[in-house]
């Protein structure tokens, strides 16, 4: 998945508190990406190729079917469900929800609702504000670009191997590079190596 | 299901609305071995007169539109030597067009500057490329004349030994490569005062990068599970 991307799923049969409900979202945040999902049963179909971080859902839906809801909760445990109220609904319906959008509330309100889930739980403030390599990654990467193992970088610096692969994948997520010789183009680029060296 | 910004597809459309739409359908057509003058024809008119089926059309290019594919059942036999054909045309054009433009712009990079970084970049990037190449190769001699034979006899030769599973397993993914080359000139490397022939790779890259990323969607959502729904007939 791309980094950042904030994935809804929304179930709603009205076209027009959907499309009305997309405009608010669209405009509040960039980064989004929206599907409309045409029922409950057709959620559970399109959960392999796609990974919803959140989905909106029409809360008389679900009225009658708390059983099955309750699956599908359990099957994705860290997808968040927002309910949408627009009647009158029994108090134990709400409760199913992390948190409930009703139609009379002003667009800020239902985005700060739905976007505080977006922001705590995507990208660390580390990984976001610090890019530069520390310097112990930057002793990996030295390494790495001579054309050493995990396991002989492991011995020459003293750490343990997962300790190499764990900085690995800071020096990966910070870079956005994965492959070695892709790296050590980063390394040489960077001035970390220099050519002579490898 | 669909995504908000992009339009389904459906057989009474237009195609040249479709393409206003969505510029990358002219390359669809292309790899279908569409040549025809458009006019005000439909989807369906379309694939009649180029003898497609229609829903296999409508699928793939649904797929550029970014939806989903999730009912091979519903697509026929007679559509797998299409999109056997339709795979071959997208690897010649990765293979004939597409390589030689990218390797061309960095070239031209190298030319200009003298920088090491850029020279190195040749040799990472025609290392990914030679091993799309494998993996192509593969599938024109080895995975897709299996699933052609499969198509004519309509049933698996008793010990063959080869089917679907094997192919999935060789279905690696080369795709990390591919972005680790697109980071490295979008971010890191000093490219200065080359900006068309930079823009250009990139582009082409993306290009690249988007027409591959639907290929391996169209292998593994649409001709795979056609083809094991005619190994499991037949088992």
């Amino acid at each position: 998945m791309q980094s950042g991307v904030f994935n809804i799923g929304i179930i709603e049969p009205s076209d027009l508190l959907y499309e009305g409900l997309t405009n608010i979202l669209l405009k509040y945040k960039s980064r989004l990406r929206l599907y409309r999902i045409d029922e409950l049963d057709d959620y559970s179909r399109s959960i392999p190729h796609i990974d919803f971080d959140l989905i909106i859902l029409n809360t008389s839906l679900i009225q009658n079917r708390i059983k099955i809801f309750r699956n599908l909760k359990r099957e994705k445990p860290d997808i968040r469900w927002i309910g949408i109220m627009h009647s009158l609904i029994n108090a134990e319906t709400l409760t199913e929800f992390d948190d409930i959008i009703r139609i009379d509330e002003n667009g800020e309100t239902i985005c700060k609702k739905i976007f505080r889930f977006s922001d705590t739980n995507k990208t660390p403030p580390s990984s976001t504000q610090q890019k530069s390599l520390s310097e112990r990654e930057t002793d990996v990467l030295k390494l790495l670009s001579g054309g050493l193992s995990n396991k002989e970088i492991a011995d020459t610096l003293n750490i343990s191997i997962h300790t190499v692969i764990s900085h690995r994948k800071n020096i990966s997520q910070k870079t956005g590079i994965k492959s070695q010789s892709g790296l050590t183009i980063y390394a040489i680029s960077n001035n970390i190596i220099f050519l002579d060296k490898i | 299901m669909y995504l908000t910004d992009k339009t389904y597809i459906k057989s009474d459309m237009k195609i040249s609305d479709i393409i206003r739409e969505n510029p990358s359908i002219i390359l669809v057509l292309e790899h279908f071995g569409i040549e025809d003058t458009l006019h005000e024809k439909s989807v369906s008119q379309l694939c009649k007169q180029a003898g497609i089926g229609e829903l296999l059309f409508i699928v793939i290019c649904n797929l550029y539109n970014g939806f989903a594919f999730n009912e091979p059942d519903k697509l026929s036999n007679s559509d797998i030597p299409v999109i056997i054909s339709y795979l071959n045309n997208s690897h010649l054009y990765y293979k004939n067009e597409k390589y030689p433009e990218i390797i061309a712009y960095i070239r031209q990079l190298n030319a200009y500057g003298h920088s090491r970084e850029i020279k190195l970049a040749e040799v990472f990037f025609n290392e990914y490329f030679e091993e799309v190449i494998e993996h192509l190769d593969y599938e024109d001699k080895i995975a897709f004349p299996y699933f052609y034979q499969l198509f004519e006899d309509n049933r698996i030769k008793s010990n063959d030994g080869y089917s679907a599973s094997s192919y999935l397993k060789h279905h690696s993914d080369v795709e990390s490569k591919l972005t680790d080359f697109k980071n490295l000139l979008l971010k890191h490397l000093h490219i200065n005062n080359q900006g068309p022939v930079k823009r250009k790779l990139l582009y082409s890259l993306f290009e690249l990068e988007f027409d591959l990323k639907i290929h391996s969607m169209i292998e593994e959502q649409v001709l795979i599970p056609l083809v094991i729904s005619i190994e499991n007939r037949n088992l």
